[in-house]
């Protein structure tokens, strides 16, 4: 018999195959195979991008030329413009927004070909150091509700160029489905004054069987209601609701644990596509809701989600996160 | 600029970003993964599938032989099994059940043809009776809560790799979250306005036509205002009805010319992309009488058909947040202008 497993945080409802595992071999993924193209994101092509908004760079070296480690630009192709008013109105019974916001691309390394596991930890270290310099950065700016950051590596997880990079989206509202978990993590505080995600963390290091990785900052383990297989999460220990909060000492442990993490799953699937993200609290909200606490949810892209996923918010995993926790243990 | 739009049901924000459409990934995607093997849908090869549930079949036929218009079967690979009792249970902060349920294929037609754009009128309109029946059985079984009725179509649309028309129909014991939300978000709105926000929909597409695809015979087939995806229809009747079952034989001839002129308008206009579609309807009501009190009024049933043309990212799943390359003003523009 599989199961139905609920989300605690959500209330989604996933379905668990306990019945029938598949194994790592039965997933037909779509790998990500070097192309090598002429890529905007190389050394000595820094031309092609917008200029630099940021970056780590050998000393006496000129933005947008080369001899950088680390580079953040603004998207070529916005999703949101950072110029201009808010503008909320409605269109008869619809509601619209001027679509003000950031849309930058964090470019974490200057080699095409090195995804995060053939990085140093210090190179690791570097990019996620960017990342929380270009969150406080861009915080200051109070038309923006929220942060996002989130990495797509490999064109079948909807990367459009696949030098590796990380893209951060600032927008004037929290996405609904952060939302949503800030809510239901909200009213469970409100039940039980506790942290939903600190009771998480105590009820997986006392099972133990869906834990992958554990250091002495950060747990990495596939969540109990899964929506992919392999699916991962890296979550701090210490209860924060900030990422760009977390201390020196904390990015480098957040290296090494996210690195070792691909590095397995790669391990097991080699040239694996997939999504990660960053989920965080929201900024310049009043107030803000208790009970939040940020971590990454990481995404391999194994599967093609079809139309009942669609329909239904209901998901369906072949591999019982239990069982993908054990390969990847012992990988 | 790029502008955000809402969802008026269920409050999603979308990003449609006209920049974005110069992007040059925005082609559909392969279809073929591997090699089709004999297909066990075709007129012919009955004994390949599970024994049939239901079909539309002369009456001095057989079950599981040939001479059927449209055939049921269980899925060989269910996602919920039918036996059982749910047991619903908690595991420390964790709550989960058996997974009950039933899982069914729908073959939509005894020809192997892949798109069921290729399908006549009459044999659509068939399906669509078939449909209903199903649902309808369904409903009697008292642990189900819904029966979610969706398409995959070609391999990029998590279709396997036979290409023979057919819907699936999944039975579950609890409404599932995105239903539930539509349903929650329709009923906030009638309990303001006193109004379907679906009626009001089609009176305000109507009214402005840009988003207008195809009018005919009291169904519309509409690009929304807050599209998650380029190319994103949805059909709705115009007359108000939350529940698709209880739809007449006439009306779903009518139903079945705009699913048909809809589907080739995407075959034709975009090369033949894969595609989802997803009937939303009303959830079984039998228990709580006055749980769903309103929702007679409230809700209206619809067909939402996704075309896969972008890969969507892991953090639209994420986030449920859309960036949208192509306004759908635009998109309906371009689908009026393909003849179908």
């Amino acid at each position: 018999m599989s199961e139905l497993r609920r989300d605690p945080i959500g209330g989604r409802w996933v379905i668990v195959d306990t019945d029938h595992p598949s194994t790592p071999g039965e997933y037909d993924y779509e790998q990500q195979i070097y192309k090598n193209d002429i890529c905007p994101f190389c050394y000595g092509n820094e031309i092609m991008t917008p200029p630099e908004i940021e970056a780590i760079r050998d000393n006496g070296t000129y933005p947008n030329t080369p001899g950088w480690q680390v580079r953040v630009v603004a998207n070529k192709f916005p999703a949101l413009q950072i110029e201009g008013e808010i503008d909320r109105r409605g269109i008869g019974m619809y509601d619209i927004s001027g679509g003000v916001g950031a849309h930058e691309v964090i470019i974490e390394t200057p080699f095409h070909n090195k995804d995060i596991p053939e990085l140093s930890d210090q190179e690791v270290e570097d990019f996620l150091k960017v990342y929380c310099r270009r969150s406080l950065d861009l915080a200051k700016d109070k038309r923006f509700k929220y942060i996002m950051l989130f990495k797509n590596f490999g064109t079948p997880a909807g990367a459009s160029l696949e030098h590796p990079h990380t893209q951060l989206i600032a927008l004037p509202m929290v996405p609904k489905n952060v939302a949503e978990e800030i809510k239901g993590a909200h009213s469970y505080f409100e039940y039980r004054e506790r942290c939903l995600f600190c009771d998480i963390i105590r009820q997986e290091r006392q099972e133990k069987e869906r834990i992958v990785l554990e250091n002495n900052d950060f747990i990495s383990f596939c969540p109990f209601v899964s929506r992919f297989p392999f699916e991962l999460w890296i979550m701090p220990k210490k209860h924060s609701g900030h990422f760009c909060q977390s201390s020196a000492d904390e990015i480098k442990s957040l290296a090494w644990i996210l690195k070792e993490t691909i590095s397995r799953l790669k391990n097991i699937f080699p040239n694996l596509s997939y999504n990660y993200i960053i989920h965080t609290s929201p900024i310049n909200s009043d107030g803000g809701l208790e009970g939040y606490h940020w971590h990454i949810e990481f995404m391999p892209k194994l599967t093609r989600v079809a139309g009942f996923e669609w329909g239904s918010g209901f998901y369906v995993v072949a591999t019982p996160p239990e069982l993908a926790a054990e390969r990847l243990r012992n990988k | 600029m790029p502008e955000l739009r809402k969802d008026p049901v269920i409050g999603r924000w979308v990003i449609i970003a006209t920049e974005r459409a110069r992007r040059p990934d925005l082609s559909s995607e392969p279809h073929e993964a591997a090699k089709e093997k004999l297909c066990p849908f075709c007129e012919g090869n009955e004994s390949d599938t599970p024994s049939e549930i239901y079909a539309i079949r002369p009456k001095n036929t057989p079950k599981n032989t040939p001479g059927w218009d449209v055939r049921v079967v269980p899925s060989i690979a269910p996602f919920l099994r039918i036996e059982g009792e749910l047991d619903r249970r908690g595991k420390g902060v964790y709550d989960l059940m058996n997974g009950v349920g039933a899982h069914e294929i729908i073959i939509e037609t005894n020809q192997h043809i892949g798109n069921m754009a290729d399908l006549s009128e009459e044999q659509i309109a068939k399906v669509f009776s078939c449909y209903a029946d199903r649902i309808t059985d369904l409903e009697k079984d008292k642990r189900f809560k819904y029966a979610l009725l969706f398409k995959n179509y070609s391999w990029v649309a998590g279709a396997g790799i036979i290409k023979h028309s057919r819907s699936q129909l999944i039975a579950t014991p609890v409404n599932p979250k995105r239903v539930k939300e539509e349903l929650v978000g329709a009923k906030n709105y009638y309990d303001f306005h006193e109004r379907c926000v679906f009626c009001d929909i089609i009176r305000q597409e109507l009214d402005t036509k840009s988003r207008v695809v195809l009018d005919i015979d009291g169904y519309v087939a509409i690009t929304p205002f807050a599209s998650r995806f380029p190319f994103e229809v949805w059909i709705l009747p115009k007359k108000h009805s939350c529940d698709f079952t209880a739809l007449d034989p006439a009306s779903r001839l009518s139903l079945a010319s705009i699913m048909k002129k809809t589907l080739l308008k995407l075959k034709k206009g975009l090369n033949d992309p894969g595609y989802n579609y997803v009937l939303h309807t009303a959830p079984f009501r039998r228990q709580k009488v006055g749980y769903w009190k309103s929702i007679d009024y409230d809700y209206h049933w619809h067909i939402e058909i996704i075309p896969r043309l972008t890969r969507v990212a892991g953090f639209e799943w994420g986030t449920g947040f859309y960036i949208c390359p192509v306004t759908p003003e635009d998109a309906a523009k371009f689908l009026r202008e393909v003849d179908a």
